[in-house]
């Protein structure tokens, strides 16, 4: 998509997620337990969407959930899961199994590459890698080429180019200016690479006011934006919360037990709630206060992973 | 002085990196992470530490969290790189050393995080177990200097295995070829750290140099899928000196590196030991 106007593009979050259409190719933007977009991902939950061939870097329980509510065909990830401390993503391994989604999995370097190739117009670029890899073999699409300088041997990998990338933010503007913190993770190659940016922020600020923070994605990239408090809960949102720990073990707990456990969890959470307002009210202010306090003392942050 | 088995191993694997060099580990990788930390403050003041996921460098976090992408991790560094710029810097050859696991590794050194049984992109290629995934370690391991491999799972027997199911990260040499035939910078595995023992990988392949003082020869052939090759000069592995025990638990007061441990090894107390202030 070219370059946005100046507007005031805030939408509700219903009529934002709806420009995601059946099959379309959806960047996740955030990182293991940061910055997901959460809000989003249960909203297309509630929406009922399909086909959705999903790429990322390292993700969590965006992706986990989105395959247990069977909205997925296709995952391009370079990882899935949840560490060490919670182990395998249930229902991606469940599916995976079975066969009732196709798993490309791939590697961060080489999803670096095609989205570097989309924004800058060029079919593909060339990686130094892979060969030696099993993961080559998940992706016919890629040729191996000899550079015509040095004769190289390299691994050709075509541009991506995401339908619509979903990015979270702390704070944003009407405009869409979105001012994060680090790790942006892939957020940037998302938004320049993608036909179309729908982000969520936890507070839509003045102008001015993202302007003083720095504006790490620009309006002109952004097609909607959305304010939703917590939007990306359990992830994390820094500087506003930690990621809720205990959370993530209920999902995956759900989950483990099989798709009547997950779909528990997502009756609960998503279908239950009808929406983000009635999400936080499940979760609870309580709750979600409690992820704010990091910032008081180490021992009070601390106790958030103890 | 008594020492756990997760300590001694952090311990082991915070030795394999060297003065100066650039060293990152992946992420959901707590061992290797306390392990980069342990070195930074005692024999490798001057390394460059980068962190798994939030990229930054040299950051003096107050506790290590369960998860490799949280703020906590970032405390005290001046910079956090951007995703871009560890990439390109690891793909470009100026990183020196990369912590790898892998759910199986073979005695080339290549690892599995990908899947148990199949894999691949047809119907029939569905897998016994689908693992969490690679991350960057398929391009990096082509050209980050040195990999240091571990596992905490050797004595399952299941860990260390003939052939790799699925080869997510290439060690010393894959059916495709060698390193050097592949053109590839990196030199691949230079150690494996198990909780039985830790290999070198002379000719690039995987052999038992020390071995813990509570583990015999025979137990860690039993649980080795590949034929076990040993050292002449076997030895028992170094006690960590109580500088290095000291920072470890300093380092990790919540203990995630004990996530990565069967509550068997957790177990496994050494007393007595010839700790010494110096491990040189």
């Amino acid at each position: 998509m070219s370059l946005q106007p100046p507007r005031d593009k805030r939408t509700a979050l219903a009529d934002a997620v709806a420009l995601v259409a059946d099959g379309a190719i959806v960047a996740l933007g955030g990182g293991l337990s940061a910055r997901l977009p959460m809000a989003m991902v249960r909203e297309l939950i509630r929406q009922s969407r399909r086909d959705l061939h999903l790429v990322g870097s390292a993700h969590s329980i965006d992706v986990d959930m989105l395959v247990a509510a069977g909205t997925v065909r296709r995952c391009e990830e370079s990882y899935v899961g949840f560490e060490q401390d919670i182990g395998l993503a249930p229902a991606y391994r469940r599916a995976a199994e079975e066969g009732s989604i196709e798993v490309a999995e791939s590697c961060c370097v080489t999803i670096l590459a095609q989205l570097r190739a989309a924004e800058m117009g060029l079919p593909f670029l060339p990686v130094r890698g892979v060969r030696g890899s099993d993961i080559g073999r998940l992706h016919p699409e890629y040729a191996e080429i000899t550079c015509p300088f040095t004769g190289e041997t390299l691994v050709a990998v075509p541009a991506l180019r995401p339908d619509v990338a979903l990015l979270h933010a702390p704070v944003g503007d009407r405009y869409g200016n979105l001012h994060l913190e680090q790790p942006y993770v892939l957020d940037e190659r998302f938004a320049s690479a993608s036909r179309a940016i729908i982000a969520t922020v936890d507070e839509l600020v003045s102008p001015d006011e993202v302007a003083a923070a720095g504006v790490v994605i620009p309006a002109h990239l952004i097609t909607a934006v959305t304010e939703v408090p917590y939007g990306a809960h359990p992830s994390s949102c820094y500087p506003r919360y930690a990621y809720d720990r205990d959370h993530l073990r209920e999902y995956v707990a759900a989950a483990q037990t099989g798709p009547d456990g997950a779909a528990k969890y997502l009756a609960a959470y998503v279908h239950g709630t009808g929406s983000e307002a009635g999400y936080r009210e499940v979760i609870g202010a309580e709750r979600l206060s409690v992820l704010a306090t990091w910032s008081e003392s180490t021992a009070a942050w601390k106790e958030l992973f103890a | 002085m008594s020492v756990t088995l997760d300590e001694w191993f952090v311990v082991l694997l915070a030795r394999t990196i060297r003065p100066s060099e650039t060293v990152f580990h992946g992420f959901g990788s707590p061992c290797a992470q306390v392990a980069m930390h342990v070195a930074r403050r005692t024999h490798a003041p001057d390394m460059v530490l980068v962190e798994g996921a939030t990229y930054a460098v040299n950051p003096e976090p107050l506790f290590i969290p369960p998860t490799s992408n949280d703020a906590s991790l970032t405390h005290g560094a001046a910079y956090s790189m951007r995703f871009e710029e560890f990439f390109d810097a690891a793909v470009r050859g100026d990183v020196d050393r990369m912590f790898l696991s892998g759910g199986q590794i073979d005695r080339d050194g290549n690892t599995n995080v990908t899947a148990i049984g199949p894999a691949g992109p047809g119907p029939a290629d569905r897998p016994k177990v689908k693992l969490g995934g690679g991350g960057g370690g398929c391009n990096l391991a082509a050209t980050i200097r040195h990999l240091t491999l571990w596992t905490t799972r050797h004595r399952s027997g299941r860990t260390l295995v003939e052939t790799c199911d699925f080869i997510t990260d290439m060690g010393h040499a894959t059916p495709l070829g060698t390193r050097a035939e592949l053109g590839y910078a990196g030199e691949g595995p230079q150690w494996l750290v198990t909780e039985l023992g830790v290999f070198d990988f002379p000719a690039g392949r995987a052999r038992l140099r020390q071995i813990f003082p509570d583990v015999s020869v025979a137990e860690i052939r039993q649980a080795t899928g590949f034929a076990l090759e040993v050292a002449g000069d076997l030895r028992a592995v170094m006690p960590p000196s109580s500088a290095e025990l000291a920072v470890v638990r300093s380092v990790d007061p919540l203990g995630v590196r004990k996530s990565e441990f069967s509550p068997r090894e957790l177990s496994r107390v050494f007393t007595g030991g010839a700790a010494q202030d110096c491990a040189c």
